[in-house]
């Protein structure tokens, strides 16, 4: 070490390099923790933590293919799949023909955990299935401000949901928590793309039969 | 040629600094999508995957920051090579096997449509990138960081 110049300059470096890592270390920690499952956090009706915190429906079915779906309401590809798929997803619901979990992951943005908490809202409302239909249907671009929690409060209505219950529950983030919770469940269960579908817990053939009427049937079928 | 040493110090720590800053705050956005990226390069136990998903964006800001300032810039140099090679070890392993991911270098990430994945340019960016982190470490002096250095070019910083 040749010293040409005094200690000073180093001290200035020293520091700076000391708070750069100083702030983000202390960025980190809250982060690591925010990812981990909040057990006591609140959760909407017709949910199981047992099923990755998913809305369940035909929870007591024995016996029938156990369908996992694993989206997010701001993909595209996700409305492209519900307007597929949908009326058939809903008919084994009806039929008591399947246990069906939706996960409604959020990694899309803000705007998602907005529209996974108002679905959570709804479903405490019973219309879970009504609200999932309406925000595909009026999906907008991604986080493009459309989807506030004022805007979604009043999507409850194309749903039927006429409710003081649900706008101040939509508004308020009131599942924040449990969004959360979705979205590490979701991380724990290696889903890397949405729309994901397990059936009986393992994903379908993603190449052949998540845009095929007859082929996603036959899947489910098999079980 | 020791005299332009310290402006091509200058231009990579700058290149690299601000493709390292830019990556790591795009990802910091969707912190689940980070965590989704590296799992989907099938490489790293899940959980671990996540962990990883986390951390690499705070990792890649602080070594963008700590070059565009040029402070401790061997450190963050050798730090940036290490990630280099990992990036190229993960897509060259993700090309081989035939997955289709977004390398989810700047953000975004997790699988995509069969045939619309391309390795090739990301594999060569990373591998320049890499080069200029090496180079860095190398030879750290460089004009307008906080890093003191002697004219003759003694390596004493950290």
């Amino acid at each position: 070490m040749a010293n040409q110049k005094p200690g000073k300059d180093n001290f200035t470096r020293n520091l700076v390099i000391a708070v750069v890592i100083g702030v983000l270390l202390i960025m980190l920690v809250p982060t690591l923790l925010s990812k981990q499952t909040n057990t006591s956090a609140k959760i909407p009706a017709s949910v199981s933590a047992d099923r990755g915190y998913g809305i369940v429906f035909n929870d007591e079915l024995k016996g029938v293919p156990v369908l996992d779906i694993y989206e997010d309401f701001q993909c595209p590809i996700c409305a492209q799949f519900e307007k597929l798929q949908g009326d058939y997803i809903e008919s084994l619901i009806t039929a008591k023909k399947a246990t069906v979990v939706y996960h409604t992951l959020s990694f899309l943005g803000p705007e998602s955990v907005n529209a996974a908490n108002a679905a959570a809202c709804s479903a405490d409302q019973g219309k879970f299935l009504q609200y999932h239909r309406a925000l595909y249907a009026n999906q907008p671009q991604e986080n493009t401000g459309v989807w506030s929690t004022d805007v979604l409060g009043v999507l409850g209505q194309a749903a039927g949901i006429a409710s003081k219950k649900f706008t101040s529950c939509v508004n308020d983030m009131a599942y924040q928590g449990w969004v959360n919770n979705v979205a590490a469940a979701g991380a724990k269960a290696n889903v890397n793309s949405t729309p994901t579908v397990f059936i009986n817990g393992k994903e379908i053939d993603r190449k052949t039969e998540y845009f095929d009427l007859a082929k996603f049937k036959a899947a489910v079928e098999r079980g | 040629m020791k005299k332009y040493l310290p402006w091509i110090g200058l231009l990579s720590r700058l290149i690299l600094g601000g493709v390292l800053l830019a990556a790591g705050l795009l990802k910091y956005q969707h912190l689940d999508k980070s965590q989704m990226a590296v799992r989907a390069y099938e490489l790293l136990p899940i959980p671990f995957a996540n962990f990883m998903g986390i951390i690499l964006p705070f990792v890649e800001i602080a070594a963008g920051i700590l070059l565009v300032i040029g402070a401790g810039v061997r450190l963050s140099a050798l730090v940036s090579a290490v990630l280099m090679v990992a990036f190229i070890i993960g897509i060259s392993w993700a090309w081989a096997r035939g997955l289709s991911i977004d390398c989810g270098c700047f953000g975004g990430g997790g699988q995509v449509e069969p045939g619309t994945a391309s390795y090739l340019p990301e594999l060569l960016r990373d591998g320049g990138l890499g080069l200029m982190a090496i180079y860095l470490f190398r030879y750290p002096q460089s004009k307008f960081g906080l890093d003191r250095h002697t004219s003759d070019g003694d390596q004493n910083n950290g």
